[in-house]
């Protein structure tokens, strides 16, 4: 049986008028990465800082590790890795001296490892944190986040900051390494190319809500982009059953749409059309798709 | 909100950041003034001429006090990128912050005028704080460095303090400027400003740094930081924490105690040649009341309060709480640690205390190695004791008193600077969630007394029945009793909800109870060697002279709480 190490029920939270997280319930298993996804204010670094106890739940449950981490941060934050989406780390500190003060909180600290990644991102052990590039402070913050191989690895927006050649090689290889270890990772994330590339699970997030989640791999078999011909001309984007998104003009349509082709094609043929070419959506077709949808619910609400 | 233009946008700008460091200022100017004339008027003793001069004066140098330091709140504001001239770039916040420091001191000055019909200068003051001001402002734009802006601050304090007492008649109010030194003042205002502008058009192309607004980790905090290098404990948490806090909170703290108590010491050594070497000059500008006239000397006596409130004002923010973009929070690097909260509030407060109580032990030593150098003539013309050849017999009375005794005087003293850095990191932590109640909660009793003070001077002068005044008093008595009481309910409030929520431990509780025991033991000791006797005073007599006895246990448990709750939004 898959164990559980976070299990969050019908979570909510409000920041004044605004709701940052409404009934959200996710669940994250052992070596699995998860990925969250969504545009700005979706909710996404809220989620992660209840599960570091950071925001208390104001309605709903959070479970790390079967812990809740407000009311027990030593039995949670000791067996998890933070990276934070500001970076926050004493301007004052040497390198070296923030893995030592960092390695004494854990005592699972793999020294070997440690050097490893300093060498890997060719970090000066006696500088300051002030005097680093906001790339080589992600860099450092990475390091002591993973150096205590944690059973969670939770990261917030990890690439920002990163250039690509640090995003796709390292950052890609340590969190696979920590989900072949049989931990688990969860992060953030604006850049979809990166969601599809690392997680196994995506969480898509909107407006406070989870709008879709699951198994990468499921997620995008359920939708596709199809192109589209009427008989007819259309000035408006046509109604089709399932169709999320859909961009064109005239007789021609690209349209983003869930649920079976054939239920599709029923659709389309009632209009006088047809199918031109069908294929699997992309992850930002399908990000781009929801998040529109939402808006226009939102609007119409 | 529409801004027509860049000028009223800076303006609007700067009204947002810098409105509650005004609020400050004239906080501290009306109530510390205020306070020291209501003291004066309860507390007077019969032979009130003398005395009397020289609360007037005190409250003057009160008013005076929110004035001598640059303001800090304007810095946040960085309109290098904007689309604006450098001059409009360094005129409109230098002109503004002018602006409001002669309003802030005019509006004071003219608030204490009315209550005490002292008549505290207007104009003059008034055109030497603007010059004070705009002297400070090249400092701002040419460097960052803390070391040299303090430096430069001293420098101009001294000169303009020259400026002041050479058209000085009676200290300190009447001072009368001839119209040139208007135009003097005009004239450097000038020169300053050109200054300011060189030096901000350098920073502005990145050819210098100029001065940012000051936060613990930049400028002089940070060297104080990298001054004691040792490494960092990696065998247990508990060690690696108090080294973060040592580090980053409690040396620098210590380091400018003892820079400070060296500076007292070097002005008292200096003060005895310069004050021989002028003595004509001085006696020509001062009127001295005894034979030996001392100018250079007040100095170190002035500095030595000034050192005590630094050092005091530095015990706060012991939580290590942050500002930025007028959002305050904790550090998410240091609240993520697998540390608990209860552990790490009190290894923050003892760490910061234990530095606080070092500085100010620093401090001491040096005035008491100080006090021979000056001698009494001073302290007999500026307190009307001869504090220096009091001083044998001082240590004899200390010395006299019983082990017990001086160990109670020890526990008190330790357990006030403990007490002390625990309320600012309360407050600071209480603000962060709760900030428009706290400074509610804060301003109510300071409102209240300067409603007593208004309503006792319209008392005095007839314009108030006296039964109106009476009837304050008695509010005040139980508005007090009534802060008591919620005192109590809410150590004991938090002390459950503590438990409920597993922030307290009951060793944590443990060491509270057994530090609040040996408080309140040395409390009593105190009162004992003072003389005072319970069973003569009236219930709420006796009640309120042991509350301080309450303060312990109510930080002790309030001072986790309240990190907790930060720690957990």
């Amino acid at each position: 049986m898959e164990q559980t190490i976070v299990d969050v029920n019908d979570l909510s939270r409000m920041f004044a008028s605004k709701r940052a997280l409404d009934g959200v319930s996710f669940r994250a298993t052992a070596g699995q990465v998860y990925g969250l996804v969504g545009a700005n204010g979706a909710g996404k670094t809220t989620l992660l800082k209840h599960l570091l106890g950071l925001l208390r739940a104001a309605t709903g449950s959070v479970r790390v590790f079967g812990l809740d981490p407000v009311r027990d941060p030593v039995g949670v934050l000791s067996r998890v890795g933070y990276l934070s989406e500001e970076r926050e780390l004493p301007e004052w500190m040497r390198i070296d001296e923030l893995m030592a003060y960092t390695q004494a909180f854990h005592p699972t600290w793999d020294t070997s490892y440690a050097r490893e990644l300093l060498n890997t991102f060719a970090l000066d052990p006696s500088k300051k944190i002030k005097e680093l590039s906001k790339g080589m402070r992600a860099q450092a913050g990475l390091l002591v986040a993973v150096a205590h191989r944690p059973e969670l690895l939770i990261l917030d927006e990890p690439s920002s900051g990163l250039d690509a050649v640090v995003r796709r090689d390292i950052l890609d290889a340590i969190v696979r390494t920590v989900a072949d270890d049989g931990r688990t990772v969860i992060f953030s994330s604006h850049l979809l190319d990166e969601v599809e590339r690392m997680s196994d699970h995506v969480t898509l997030m909107h407006n406070g809500r989870i709008t879709l989640s699951g198994a990468l791999d499921e997620v995008r078999r359920g939708y596709q982009r199809s192109r589209v011909r009427f008989v007819e001309h259309f000035d408006q984007p046509p109604s089709l059953d399932t169709a999320l998104a859909m961009e064109g003009g005239g007789r021609t349509w690209s349209v983003v749409h869930s649920g079976s082709l054939e239920q599709f094609n029923h659709s389309v043929l009632a209009l006088g059309g047809e199918v031109v070419e069908s294929r699997d959506a992309t992850l930002e077709e399908i990000f781009l798709a929801r998040a529109g949808r939402s808006r226009q619910q939102v609007e119409a609400a | 909100m529409t801004l027509r233009s860049p000028t009223s946008a800076m303006l609007w700008g700067l009204w947002r950041v810098t409105r509650v460091e005004a609020a400050l200022r004239l906080a501290v100017g009306v109530v510390l003034p205020l306070a020291a004339l209501t003291l004066f008027a309860v507390f007077a003793p019969s032979e009130t001429a003398e005395w009397d001069e020289d609360i007037k004066n005190i409250a003057t140098l009160l008013l005076f006090l929110p004035h001598l330091v640059p303001w800090s709140s304007h810095a946040r504001l960085n309109h290098f990128t904007r689309p604006i001239r450098t001059a409009t770039m360094v005129g409109l916040p230098t002109a503004y912050l002018i602006a409001m420091s002669v309003a802030i001191y005019l509006v004071s000055a003219f608030l204490l005028k009315v209550t005490s019909g002292h008549p505290f200068s207007l104009l003059p003051a008034a055109a030497w704080i603007a010059a004070l001001h705009l002297a400070f402002g090249p400092i701002g734009w040419w460097t960052r460095n803390m070391v040299v802006v303090m430096l430069g601050m001293l420098v101009v304090l001294f000169t303009w303090g020259s400026v002041a007492g050479s058209r000085l008649h009676s200290f300190p109010n009447d001072v009368d400027y001839p119209l040139t030194d208007y135009a003097l003042i005009a004239l450097f205002g000038l020169v300053c400003f050109s200054v300011a502008v060189f030096a901000a058009a350098r920073a502005r192309r990145g050819d210098a740094h100029s001065m940012s607004a000051w936060t613990p980790g930049s400028g002089l905090w940070e060297w104080a930081i990298n001054l004691f290098r040792f490494p960092c404990p990696t065998s247990s948490a508990t060690r690696a924490q108090i080294w973060l806090d040592l580090k980053a909170n409690g040396f620098p703290v210590l380091m400018i105690g003892v820079v400070l108590a060296i500076v007292i010491l070097l002005l008292s050594a200096i003060g005895n040649p310069i004050d021989a070497a002028f003595q004509d000059e001085i006696r020509a500008r001062l009127s001295c009341s005894n034979s030996d006239c001392f100018w250079a000397r007040a100095w170190p006596v002035f500095f030595t309060g000034l050192s005590l409130l630094i050092a005091l004002s530095l015990a706060r923010n012991a939580f290590g709480i942050r500002s930025r973009y007028g959002r305050t929070y904790v550090s998410a690097f240091e609240t993520t640690q697998a540390c608990g909260t209860t552990q790490l509030a009190a290894l923050k407060v003892l760490v910061k205390s234990c530095c606080v109580l070092a500085a100010i032990i620093a401090i001491g030593v040096s005035v008491w190695i100080s006090v021979p150098l000056l001698g009494d003539p001073v302290f007999i013309q500026m307190f009307n004791v001869p504090l220096s050849s009091r001083l044998p017999a001082i240590s004899g009375a200390i010395a006299a008193l019983t082990v017990y005794e001086q160990l109670s005087l020890v526990v008190l003293a330790i357990g006030g600077v403990v007490i002390w850095v625990a309320a600012c990191a309360v407050i600071g932590a209480l603000r962060v969630r709760h900030s428009r109640r706290v400074y509610i909660a804060a301003s109510s009793p300071l409102l209240f007394g300067l409603a007593l003070v208004l309503v006792g001077t319209a008392q005095g002068e007839g314009i108030v029945s006296p039964s109106v005044f009476f009837a304050m008093l008695a509010a005040a008595r139980w508005i007090f009793l009534a802060a008591l009481a919620a005192m109590v309910l809410t150590t004991v409030y938090v002390f459950w909800i503590g438990f409920a929520e597993r922030v307290l431990t009951i060793r944590y509780a443990s060491a509270a109870v057994a530090i609040s025991a040996a408080f309140g033991a040395a409390w009593l000791t105190v009162l004992h060697m003072a003389g005072v006797q319970l069973a003569w005073m009236s219930a709420i007599a006796a009640v309120s002279i042991l509350s301080p006895a309450l303060l312990p246990p109510f930080f002790s448990v309030l001072a986790p709480w309240s990190l907790h709750r930060i720690r957990h939004l």
